[in-house]
């Protein structure tokens, strides 16, 4: 099966004032049709540069991508003109983010803005009055209440959960390849974010839409994601289905965030926290980037590059202390 | 957990009511709370955007003024304490919010952020204050050298520590603490976790108000919880029995929606429909009859329900008490 994206040994880096970034460091993921993958890291570990970086949504300069390829539906995306990413974008790949309020006109009705985004995934080959249809279909599918009412409601009249169904219907009325969720319930309260996870959820399902879902929650990724990849400071340090995750983390950096979360029905009597800070990525090293913080890190760490081993059926980590533990993939 | 003894409450607040009039309408951010808070005890205050457990923590020190019913800190009443009288309460008790970023004023040094409350409320100065600022920063785990640097140079869990620092500077009896960890990532929430579980084991007396969504922290770090809906506590109880044998159905609900660091999914997820009513317009009777699975029509929409003790916790539903629904407690020890 030709996966549907294929991220291959890509680096990015910002050039600053203070120098070059390098944020992202030979990433490489694959996203087959109809998977749902959670990309998880902390703060600043670069997953939401990495997905807007594929489908050319960083800007550049400051950002400058130094290697690799990524391959979509087996076409390579990296060198596509503006044009022609502006048309990928909306019709083949959808994003949704955190803050609705952001990606929404404050002074355009909801009606309004969506009909436009239809027209334009449709190149205006629709009429308004079909496009306007087609909305409406479309909130309905998405639950949300009172749709003939919304439609005339600017974006301030909606709470925050409605803003993120309306935000989902303008992403998915294209009938997308692949959706990338950033962070879509993280300003969202937890009765909400059980709603809108379901919600993406069954329609990812019904439409036979690939998913990447990033977020910072392991919790929230295992609703939805049968995969999941752990971002540490630009590098993927581990990625396994997400019973593997949960059940036999092998990198110490997922181990130590299972350790710091802590679960809603078992009492703990402590949480251990990751000592230290994330490293400086100015002038970093070739070798893991966690090895400053790692309590199994030794020399060979940091001296070269970690490669990949395989510990379980489609268990990739990216750790010296598991290089012997390697099975036959 | 601890056993509530018979001394005074540290924070006691009885029929407390705060409602923000506007230009249409009153907003009832708070409505008729009571709440009484032992020393050494922490209890977590739960409830969705909205629910007004900020405006309670704010109201709690007389940062906003009550409309109605009384305020006492430590066995006095402050609810119409002015002046010098509520200078000597900010000794007793202090805030900490959110978000550390704004909370500490990015033109003023850590050393003298620190220094701040000292210079308004001791007599410590020079070398003395000095000395006092460098154990501070010590005493949260934060290096000497930072006395120099701005808010802008550190991390947000450094910044909350910072935070933490300055609210420890008057040595205060309780602390309230407004979502102090939802901006930081996990690794360095669990750290703050740490800390404060430390201090109150340090210090015997030290009472919390840990205003807080998220439920699995509050499970982890607080003896007691209330839970909050539209201004006002549907439940309260040890957190123990709360998780475990939850009795209004809105906390049902809210612990069945935490999405849980496991790979098995949330079984039997309560699915509440729509959003939080305005606290404009409460709905009549149990304010939230609209929402709840299993409301029943002629009562919960007309009567407001009473109290109603269960083991050591207490809930406000017509059917507290009694055995509905699966109990999806059970599955997830």
């Amino acid at each position: 099966m030709q996966p549907l994206l294929s991220i291959r040994d890509l680096s990015l880096e910002f050039n600053t004032f203070d120098g070059t970034y390098q944020a992202i460091d030979r990433v490489s993921l694959e996203l087959n049709p109809g998977e749902a993958l959670g990309l998880v890291g902390e703060t600043g570990c670069g997953k939401s540069v990495l997905t807007r970086a594929a489908f050319g949504l960083v800007p550049s300069p400051p950002a400058r991508i130094t290697s690799g390829s990524v391959l979509f539906q087996g076409r390579e995306i990296l060198g596509l003109s503006p044009r022609e990413q502006r048309a990928m974008r909306g019709r083949d790949v959808a994003l949704i983010f955190q803050d609705p309020m952001t990606f929404i006109n404050p002074v355009f009705k909801v009606g309004t803005q969506l009909v436009d985004a239809i027209r334009a995934q449709q190149l205006g080959k629709v009429t308004r009055k079909a496009a306007r249809d087609i909305a409406l279909n479309m909130l309905d599918k998405v639950q949300l209440p009172n749709p003939v009412r919304q439609f005339e409601s600017y974006p301030h009249q909606l709470s925050g959960g409605m803003r993120q169904r309306v935000l989902i219907a303008m992403a998915l009325t294209a009938e997308p390849k692949l959706l990338i969720a950033d962070e879509p319930t993280t300003a969202l309260d937890v009765t909400i974010q059980a709603q809108i996870l379901d919600l993406i959820e069954r329609l990812v399902q019904d439409m036979g839409i690939s998913l990447i879902m990033i977020s910072h929650d392991l919790g929230v990724v295992s609703q939805v994601c049968s995969r999941v990849a752990v971002m540490y400071a630009g590098q993927i340090v581990e990625d396994a289905p997400v019973a593997q995750i949960f059940d036999s983390p092998a990198h110490p950096y997922t181990k130590g965030l299972l350790a710091a979360v802590p679960h809603p029905f078992r009492p703990e009597d402590r949480l251990d926290g990751i000592p230290g800070s994330l490293p400086n990525l100015y002038n970093p090293h070739t070798g893991c980037r966690f090895a400053e913080r790692c309590p199994l890190a030794i020399n060979r760490c940091v001296e070269a590059r970690v490669a990949q081993t395989f510990v379980g059926p489609q268990h990739m980590v990216a750790c010296t202390a598991c290089e012997g533990a390697q099975i036959d993939a | 957990m601890r056993e509530s003894s018979p001394s005074v409450p540290m924070l006691e607040l009885e029929n407390l009511r705060v409602h923000f009039p506007t230009k249409s309408a009153v907003v009832r951010a708070v409505d008729d709370i009571s709440l009484k808070l032992y020393p050494g005890e922490i209890l977590g205050l739960v409830g969705e955007s909205g629910s007004g457990k900020s405006t309670v923590g704010k109201a709690a020190l007389r940062l906003i003024d009550s409309t109605d019913g009384k305020i006492k800190i430590n066995g006095s009443d402050i609810t119409k304490a002015s002046g010098k009288e509520l200078k000597s309460v900010r000794t007793k008790a202090q805030l900490i919010f959110q978000d550390p970023h704004s909370s500490l004023n990015p033109r003023m040094t850590i050393g003298k952020i620190v220094a701040e409350p000292l210079l308004i409320h001791s007599r410590q100065r020079g070398s003395e204050l000095a000395e006092t600022v460098s154990k501070l920063l010590g005493r949260v785990g934060l290096p000497r050298q930072f006395l120099h640097r701005y808010p802008h140079e550190l991390s947000g869990g450094q910044k909350q520590r910072v935070a933490i620092a300055r609210a420890l500077s008057v040595d205060p009896d309780m602390l309230i603490l407004d979502e102090p960890t939802s901006a930081l990532d996990v690794s360095v929430q669990a750290q703050i976790l740490e800390f404060l579980k430390e201090l109150h084991d340090e210090r015997q007396r030290m009472t919390s108000l840990f205003i807080s969504h998220n439920l699995a922290v509050v499970r982890f770090l607080c003896h007691r919880i209330a839970v909050m809906y539209l201004g006002r506590i549907v439940e309260e109880g040890p957190v123990e029995q709360v998780f475990s044998n939850p009795q209004h159905p809105y906390t049902k609900a809210l612990l069945s929606a935490v999405p849980l660091p496991q790979a098995e999914r949330n079984a039997g997820r309560i699915h509440l429909q729509g959003d939080l009513p305005s606290p404009v317009n409460v709905p009549t009777g149990c304010a939230f009859h609209p929402r709840c699975p299993q409301a029943e029509a002629g009562k919960c929409d007309s009567e407001t329900p009473h109290w109603v003790t269960v083991g050591q916790s207490r809930a406000r539903c017509h059917f507290a008490g009694e055995d509905l629904g699966p109990d999806f407690g059970g599955d997830v020890e």
